[in-house]
């Protein structure tokens, strides 16, 4: 049984349908990221089990026990918010221990445990101060302190790093992490930097308009996503998504792409998965992740189907540690990886290697992954 | 003006549009100063004047040989209508309603600006416009429903009394104003703390939930800590209302030993006994005055700053 479960969780404000039907679980330790656009419902979802929301329909269990009507204060639960939410009339020590006051925990077991989290965090020296005289990454930590002290089943976090800058953003991501490591707590986190869930998660939950497009772990996520919103959402680039057509030259079926002024480009899929023989002389959408699109000196060398096409180079991106190459295929700009000391040069017409082993194809009709 | 304006031609050789209405600026805005100041100024030095001064000289020159037997007077002599026992009485007779109604009402404004912003529930906006709609009621349209609610009030603490001994304050003036107040400042206290706690991080109140804070205890220790700038506005607003209240005075403590100070001014504005005492009266009105000023230089800062916090999230 795992530790945090959700069954058909529904969520309705008057007529509007917030969350739709979410089925999730997670284990014991494990890290749950909540990522999608915003509006759709994530937040919300977490609100829900914390219990600032309430809930119209379903179930939520935490270690086997329901959960759905019991005061956020009696879930076992602690939150780490957007905006930190510090009491800004309290010093640091205030705000670490208000939770324990309430709870009517004597001063002297609030000094020690506000110490032991000072220490894990190394806030010692600001508990003194109060939060208006804290940076905004200590005032990260204060808000995670506030959270451990409780030593809770369940950690919720509301898109933590939003208010930071990218470079304090890296560095409280990695401190997450380790939190999660060294003190193996299960916690459930909200992003719509689709970065932080590929790093964080053991399990990632992708949704969109209330409904959970697709959970998995953030390599399913990753490489085998089930519809276009999710290829599309994840990765950074993002995937490039091609019309084409499934052509077949006897041998077996191929994937042709139109091309402004040019001859289409045909790759052959050689011994194509079944599912697209449906699809032959159709339309459909290619999928293929600039990292499987690069220069033929860079393609991966284990994979089965590599496919060569000569492709016009329109924009070069150098980005340091990689060279980004923009072609146009079907109408749309296509984003190639290459290495960073390519030779290659804007305006001219250079091969490409497709790694076809990676590829994947979408129906435009439903969005729905074909193969 | 122009001495001051001379040397800077001389130096730059001409003076910039810019210098020429900062000079226009600042010279309206003194004028105006002075001509709203002038009032002051009179009562202030006519309230130093001996009779002889004010009968024989100028009213806009400083006192000759000031003095404050003017002020003595007023505070502890002087005569409103038939008792000669000065203003002193009358000044606490303020204090005693000023101090809990302004206290009642600002808490209650922040309790109803708290409930209506952090525990929405279904028709909050509806009532806070009901509420507001409280600030837009005339004074005279309420006067005779009130003095009849204040009337049972007032039988009923004949009841009371006749019970238990006690009238537990219902049917005294001092409380029946104290109630008027309380009730008349409740829309404007709960438009000020609903503007601002409109603007209150909600996550602030959802970090005390899950740290187990009760409804009252977010009230008493998230909430009321940072409302300082705007209690400030609501105190001042409140004692500067309640005490310059006229009409809800004298209509329901007009007479008798109960008269706050607005209406005991007047009396002994009105009272002729012979001479009219000018500088007597202009103390008396001074002392009158001075409660709502101490409290606009004491807090004013803070008047400032807690109207533009209400406005823009700070």
């Amino acid at each position: 049984m795992a530790f945090l479960e959700i069954d058909g969780l529904k969520k309705r404000f008057g007529a509007v349908e917030i969350l739709k039907g979410i089925d999730l679980d997670l284990e014991k330790g494990g890290f749950l990221v909540l990522v999608g656009p915003s509006g759709c419902g994530k937040s919300t979802l977490l609100n829900t089990i914390a219990g600032l929301e309430t809930i119209t329909e379903g179930e939520i269990r935490v270690d086997g026990r329901t959960i759905n009507d019991l005061h956020p204060s009696k879930r076992d639960i602690a939150m780490v918010f957007q905006s930190y939410a510090l009491y800004p009339n309290m010093t640091v020590a205030g705000n670490i221990a208000f939770g324990m006051e309430m709870r009517g925990v004597p001063a002297g077991e609030r000094q020690k445990a506000i110490d032991k989290v000072a220490k894990v965090l190394q806030i010692g020296h600001l508990l003194k101060r109060k939060p208006s005289q804290l940076s905004g990454g200590q005032r990260q930590r204060v808000a995670m302190g506030r959270a451990l002290v409780r030593d809770p089943k369940l950690f919720l976090f509301d898109e933590p790093l939003s208010n930071l800058d990218a470079k304090l953003r890296v560095d409280m991501r990695i401190e997450i992490k380790r939190l999660h490591a060294t003190t193996g707590t299960t916690i459930v986190y909200v992003t719509h930097d689709q970065i932080e869930a590929m790093t964080l998660a053991t399990k990632i939950a992708v949704m969109r308009d209330g409904e959970v497009q697709q959970f998995g772990t953030p390599a399913e996520i990753y490489n085998n996503p089930v519809n276009l919103f999710v290829a599309d959402f994840m990765g950074s680039p993002a995937m490039n998504l091609i019309p084409a057509t499934i052509g077949s030259n006897g041998s077996g079926f191929s994937v042709v792409m139109e091309r402004e002024a040019r001859q289409p480009i045909s790759l052959p899929l050689g011994n194509a998965p079944a599912g697209l023989s449906a699809f032959q002389g159709k339309p459909i959408i290619f999928g293929v992740r600039p990292e499987a699109l690069t220069d033929p000196e860079g393609a991966e060398r284990n994979a089965s189907n590599i496919a060569r096409a000569d492709c016009h180079i329109e924009v070069i991106e150098p980005a340091g540690s990689d060279t980004f190459a923009v072609t146009n295929l079907g109408g749309k700009a296509v984003v190639a990886r290459l290495r960073a000391d390519a030779k290659i040069q804007p305006g001219t017409v250079t091969p490409l290697a497709f790694n076809l082993t990676k590829a994947v194809f979408f129906d435009p009709a439903t969005e729905k992954r074909i193969v | 003006m122009s001495a001051v304006a001379t040397p800077a031609r001389q130096s730059t050789g001409g003076i910039s549009a810019r210098t020429v209405n900062r000079i226009v600026i600042y010279g309206l805005l003194a004028l105006f100063a002075l001509f709203y100041l002038m009032p002051l100024f009179v009562m202030l030095v006519t309230s130093f004047k001996t009779m002889d001064e004010i009968q024989n000289g100028n009213m806009l020159a400083l006192p000759q040989e000031p003095t404050f037997a003017p002020w003595i007077r007023a505070w502890s002599e002087v005569c409103s209508g038939l008792t000669c026992v000065g203003m002193k009485g009358y000044f606490w007779n303020s204090i005693k309603m000023v101090v809990p109604a302004v206290i009642i009402s600002t808490l209650l404004g922040a309790l109803n600006g708290y409930v209506l912003t952090k525990w929405r529930f279904r028709g909050a906006t509806l009532v806070f416009g009901l509420m507001l709609f409280a600030c837009f009621i005339p004074f005279q349209s309420v006067l005779l429903p009130m003095a009849t609610i204040l009337g049972s009030l007032g039988r009923f603490g004949v009841k009371l009394q006749n019970a238990t001994g006690l009238t537990f304050g219902f049917g005294n003036p001092t409380v029946n104003l104290v109630f008027v107040h309380v009730v008349y400042g409740i829309g404007f206290t709960t438009l000020f703390f609903r503007n601002y706690y409109e603007a209150f991080p909600n996550e602030l109140v959802k970090a005390a939930q899950i740290d187990g804070a009760s409804f009252f205890q977010i009230f008493r220790r998230i909430m009321l800590p940072n409302s300082l700038p705007i209690i400030v506005v609501t105190v001042i607003y409140q004692f500067t209302n309640i005490w310059n209240d006229f009409l809800f005075a004298s209509a329901y403590a007009g007479s008798g030993d109960v008269m706050p100070m607005t209406v005991a001014l007047n009396n002994v504005v009105n009272t002729s006994t012979g001479v009219v005492e000018y500088n007597v009266n202009m103390a008396a009105a001074m002392i009158a005055a001075l409660p709502t000023l101490l409290v606009y230089v004491l807090a004013g800062r803070y008047f400032v700053r807690g109207l533009m916090a209400g406005a823009v999230k700070g």
